[in-house]
């Protein structure tokens, strides 16, 4: 992984792309400075100290991994096929060393089995000090796993060494299941304690114990040890010049009710400085630091912008079609299986193409400039690219051919990489074949396009919140603090949600006082108008311009708007197993924590906690997220009432992640016993005499335990609140477990599909409040950037009707899902208001006369795409 | 182990780990997070079916009586290869220390019981009884063989109450009474880098049955007879060869 010379590239998609130089490795020879053609290498450049006046600040300054050397028992640095996580990415980058063909270190051969050890650097208090857990560990050895499996010819053997496998996001365990059922990855709960090189055959042996104690050595032929995160030195320093207060492992000190503020009032944080966290998590923080640091600035929008002049569009409508096709390596994703090179010339043959290139990252910033220049200097007026998805990156090439006077919808693309190379990677010679077909269809259509226009419209700068709990009063605050007027619906007769019945957050945070100053404050709020009972029964209007009917005690409101957030929240789970309902001594956690905060437990003996009631099963695949640390807490408010109080929690894994493990590590301290049951293992609940009697196995002696309880405390998960009608009212997606969906998992985290919609709380998945807050802020911040702008451009694929030839069957009114097409009785015609349009092409599809064309997939657009498909191969 | 269930529940009582905990300078045995890494590096993991984690959960769930009953505590070797690993720091070697104390002393395993009593015996601090005079005897007399057999170590030492040799070296007493001729490779060694050393007349035994033992008072008169004879020598520094 070291092999990088002096001056070299960061990452093949790294902005800007430019060469810097390692000035560790660099010997000061000048060759650089002196061969460089375009004079751009200033070899005695500087740090240089420049003033600049601010408003506010965000500390983002990221994580640097564990470095595992000081640990002599797994070999780090002694033996060559010991790698760490972010060494072995680096071997499975196509950037990377081995040019992402899976490739040991020591001989550069295909290892058979890989170990992924996990807890490298974290839950440790002993050797590393980091007694945190790194919270995104899981889930990158699982994917590690799977591309490794992928990857490599034949049957991989991926074994994961863990503890407790922490995959508690938003739709995290399916992928775990995923991997662990479908793609045979093996997880083993088990640490291992010394690694041994083979010296013959490069393989490591590594010794640990299975889960029925029995010693076992087994050799892999690589282990990657799973590095946590850690703080780097320099932005500690930078943290103490600032006076922003770091806690002991050297994050940001926060208030869990205050998520991305420091002691310091102006300077804010996200990402990994603010607590061990993933992408998606922390691009919801950025957004939610860029919230409250354009609140404090919200006086002074506006100024001092800088408008980007786009030049004036080319005339191509009566052209001869002259189209240049750009062939993606996409570094070996494509690379590694087709044949690029004879995919290019394969194209050069095709009718009106005038250009042909390859690239290995055709979205790389560098290649948008190619582009562009081909475009002028070759005439272009189509552009085709084959490369991947038009989902993630239709809307930069399109900005790519904007940005030299050609119209965006000249623009097409082949997916010769999700439908082909990933798919066909066993039969490379197939492969190429189909790439080629791809792109003839692709230059087929592109032959069609036309340059479309995009309408303006203006944009009503109300938003509208549904739901009062804390996520949408948080976001109702921060709209207003931006300067927004809000309207903010609630269903229930008060506002506060599920954390009324929260009482303290696991670091001791009053949430009810919390709350009611958040009640207060959005009463208070002079743009702030609350309705409470109300209820949406009606929606209509599109971006920047919706229409919202509210019943409001009897009463029915229209509310025109520009933006909404939904923040509908999510329940308790009502379980029906262990005896709930049936035996009063069966609660849930909040049941728990309400009698700890009213009558005590000093009379209660024994609590058994059982985890993952009504989640992590087949009604409910996914991790509820919350209840591990919830047990915890509530496990540490028993202990602290009543000391000699036994409290056991069964579990299946402990999931404290991020900061929250030191809470478990002191849960155990006090004496609380964890005891770990498998799922086709669970624990029983029977009534015993005037008792209670819980059976488990177990999970160290492998013996029967029988534990007499007071009290069995549930820790039911969370369910979606009812958020069918909304869906079917609103128009909204969610998934399989009936959570809203965002945009994009980590892209647009808070976005939702539909323009101008946004989502926070735990109406998206559940969350802590702590991990609500932010995400509150987030969706207020990114509503901000939509309501800000006093006019948005539309999307000009839309649908038109041709009314000289439209019979007014009212097909398309009946089928299109989000009731657009309308039949006007004045004008006596069927109406397709191209703003609320949302492009589907679900009535260009049913209607019997075709007098619908969807704007950018007219019918000879895909008929040509079709033709060109299927024509035969010439050339 | 039986297979009826262990019964849990009521007010917590007082038990062994708590006993045991007060004892540990650190590492509260209860953070046990059940991983099972000591188990995993530990040489005596799996004998009488039993490992480090095991026998620490036993604790948790307050199985005092299997606890004591149990010999598996004398199979360890107090390599502490498990408290190096252990992210919560248990130090389980100075746990199984102190349960071996609890035992009586006349109770503890003959083995190691005797060869601390022999070593506490006689001056070498022998486990084996082998006296100075033997060891003396012993000692010149491989050197002389070995002098005579091998011409290129004419010059081979093995000096015994050399005073001011910069080390002074001890000697686990079953070479010189079984096997003696390895003892040899070490002087080579030392001779063959220049070495100023010595071996002392006394107190010279290496092994230290006491420590094992868990007899604080045995373990600290061989661990001082051995310091006195270092220091009354005036060698600088005192090589454990154990």
């Amino acid at each position: 992984m070291n092999d990088r010379a002096a001056t070299y590239i960061e990452y093949a998609q790294a902005v800007p792309l430019a060469y810097a130089i390692d000035m560790d490795a660099c010997v000061g020879c000048g060759l650089c400075e002196n061969m460089c053609l375009a004079g751009a290498v200033a070899y005695d450049d500087k740090v240089r100290q420049t003033d600049v006046q601010v408003g506010s600040i965000i500390l983002a300054p990221g994580t640097k991994p564990f470095d595992p050397a000081g640990l002599d028992h797994l070999g780090y640095g002694k033996f060559a096929n010991v790698v760490t996580s972010d060494g072995f990415e680096r071997i499975l980058s196509a950037g990377g060393p081995y040019y992402g063909h899976i490739m040991r270190p020591l001989d550069r051969a295909e290892p058979k089995s890989i170990a992924w050890l996990q807890c490298i650097g974290s839950r440790d208090t002993n050797q590393c000090g980091n007694g945190y857990c790194s919270s995104v560990c899981c889930m990158y050895a699982t994917k590690e796993a799977m591309i490794a499996k992928e990857h490599i010819h034949g049957d991989l053997d991926a074994v994961v060494f863990n503890m407790d496998m922490r995959t508690y996001g938003k739709d995290y365990e399916k992928y775990f299941m995923r991997a662990r059922d479908k793609e045979g990855v093996r997880y083993v709960k088990a640490r291992v304690h010394t690694i041994d090189e083979n010296h013959e055959t490069g393989d490591l042996s590594v010794r640990y114990v299975d889960e029925e104690g029995k010693v076992c050595v087994d050799e892999f032929s690589m282990v990657v040890l799973s590095v946590g995160l850690t703080i780097p030195e320099d932005a500690t320093r930078l943290a103490d010049r600032l006076g922003v207060e770091l806690n002991k492992y050297k994050y940001a000190k926060i208030d869990p009710l205050a998520p991305v503020e420091t002691n310091q009032p102006g300077i804010y944080v996200c990402g990994v400085f603010q607590g061990p966290k993933d992408i998606p998590e922390s691009v919801t923080e950025a957004s939610a630091a860029a919230c409250l640091a354009g609140a404090d600035l919200s006086a002074a929008r506006g100024t001092d912008v800088e408008t980007i002049v786009l030049p004036e569009q080319k005339e191509v409508a009566h052209q001869e079609p002259r189209i240049g096709v750009f062939v993606c390596n996409c570094g070996i994703n494509i690379g590694g299986v087709v044949d690029v090179p004879a995919v290019q010339e394969y194209a050069g043959t095709l009718d009106n193409v005038v250009f042909t290139d390859s690239n290995l990252f055709t979205c790389s910033q560098d290649t948008q400039e190619k582009i562009k220049e081909m475009i002028i200097e070759q005439g272009l007026n189509r552009v085709v690219v084959a490369s991947c998805s038009p989902k993630t990156h239709e809307g930069m090439f399109m900005e790519t051919l904007e940005a030299c006077g050609l119209n965006r919808y000249l623009f097409e693309m082949a997916n010769i990489r999700n439908q082909n190379s990933w798919i066909h990677s066993k039969t490379p010679d197939t492969a190429t074949e189909k790439a080629k077909d791809l792109v003839r269809a692709a230059v087929a259509r592109a032959r069609t396009l036309k340059a479309m226009e995009e309408k303006r419209i203006p944009v009503n700068q109300k938003a509208l919140v549904v739901g009062g709990g804390v996520a949408g009063m948080t976001a109702a605050l921060n709209l207003e603090r931006q300067g927004f007027p809000v309207v903010l619906l609630e269903k229930t007769d008060s506002l506060g949600g599920l954390a009324r019945r929260l009482h303290h957050t696991i670091e001791g945070a009053d949430v009810q006082a919390f709350v009611a100053k958040l009640v207060a404050d959005v009463s208070g709020a002079e743009k702030i108008e609350v309705l409470l009972g109300a209820e949406v029964v009606g929606f209509g209007g599109y971006q920047g311009n919706f229409t919202t009917e509210v019943a409001v005690g009897g009463d029915k409101r229209s509310i025109d708007h520009g933006a909404i957030v939904v923040a509908t929240g999510a329940v308790e789970y009502e379980p029906t197993e262990y005896l709930f309902g049936d035996d009063e001594r069966v609660i849930t956690q909040l049941d728990l924590s309400d009698r700890i905060a009213e009558k005590g437990v000093a009379d209660v003996d024994t609590v058994v906690m059982i985890q993952c009631v009504g989640s992590r099963n087949d009604e409910m695949q996914e991790c509820s997220r919350i209840c591990c640390q919830n047990a915890v807490k509530n496990a540490l408010a028993i202990k602290e009432q009543s000391p000699d109080t036994q409290v056991f929690v069964l579990y299946r894994d402990i999931r404290t992640y991020g900061q929250m493990e030191d809470y478990y590590r002191e849960a155990r301290e006090k004496d609380v016993i964890f005891i770990r049951f498998k799922e086709e293992e669970p624990p029983i609940v029977e009534k015993s005499g005037d008792g209670l009697v819980v059976r488990v196995k177990d999970h160290i002696l492998g013996q029967q335990v029988a534990i007499e309880a007071d009290l069995v405390t549930l820790s039911a998960g969370l369910r979606a609140a009812d958020t069918e009608t909304l869906c079917r009212t609103m128009k909204l997606n969610t998934n399989l477990e009936n959570y809203f969906m965002e945009a994009h998992v980590k892209l647009r985290p808070v976005d939702m599909p539909g323009a101008g919609i946004f989502l926070c709380g735990t109406a998206h998945g559940p969350k802590l409040i702590t991990e609500t807050l932010a995400q509150a802020q987030a969706a207020a911040s990114r509503a901000t950037t939509f309501l800000a702008k006093p006019e948005i451009k539309l999307s000009a694929i839309t649908a038109k009707v041709d009314t000289d030839h439209c019979v007014k069957c009212l097909t398309c009114v009946r089928n299109c899902p989000f009731d657009v097409p309308v039949f006007d009785n004045n004008e006596k015609l069927i109406k397709i208001d191209e703003a609320m349009c949302h492009g589907c092409g679900v009535c260009a599809c049913v209607c019997p006369r075709q007098t619908i064309q969807l704007g950018f997939y007219e019918d000879d657009q895909l008929i040509s795409k079709v033709d060109g498909l299927l024509a035969e191969k010439t050339g | 182990m039986a297979e009826t269930a262990i019964k849990l529940g009521g007010k917590r009582k007082p038990n062994l780990l708590d006993e045991l905990r007060e004892m540990l300078p650190q590492g509260n045995l209860n953070l046990c997070l059940t991983c099972g890494l000591c188990s995993s590096g530990c040489p005596s993991s799996s004998f009488d079916d039993m490992d480090p984690r095991k026998f620490l959960r036993m604790l948790s769930l307050g199985m005092d009586e299997e606890i004591l009953a149990s010999r598996w505590p004398w199979f360890c070797s107090m390599c502490q290869r498990c408290s190096r690993v252990c992210p919560m720091q248990i130090d389980i070697p100075q746990m199984i220390y102190k349960l071996r104390q609890k035992v009586p002393r006349s109770e503890r395993p003959k083995g190691i019981l005797h060869s601390c009593d022999a070593a506490l015996a006689n001056e070498s601090l022998s486990a084996m009884g082998t006296s100075p005079e033997d060891f003396e005897w012993i000692v010149n007399d491989v050197l002389e063989e070995t002098q005579t057999d091998q011409p290129e170590f004419k010059d081979l030492e093995a000096p015994l109450d050399k005073e001011g040799a910069h080390f002074l070296v001890n000697q686990n007493s079953r070479e010189p009474m079984t096997e003696p001729d390895e003892m040899v490779p070490l002087w080579k060694i030392l001779h063959q880098v220049g070495a100023s050393w010595t071996y002392p007349k006394t107190a010279w035994a290496a092994e230290n049955y006491c420590l094992f033992m868990a007899d604080d008072e045995g373990w600290e008169h061989i661990t001082r007879k051995a310091a006195e004879v270092t220091d009354k020598l005036g060698c600088k520094i005192f090589l454990n060869t154990e």
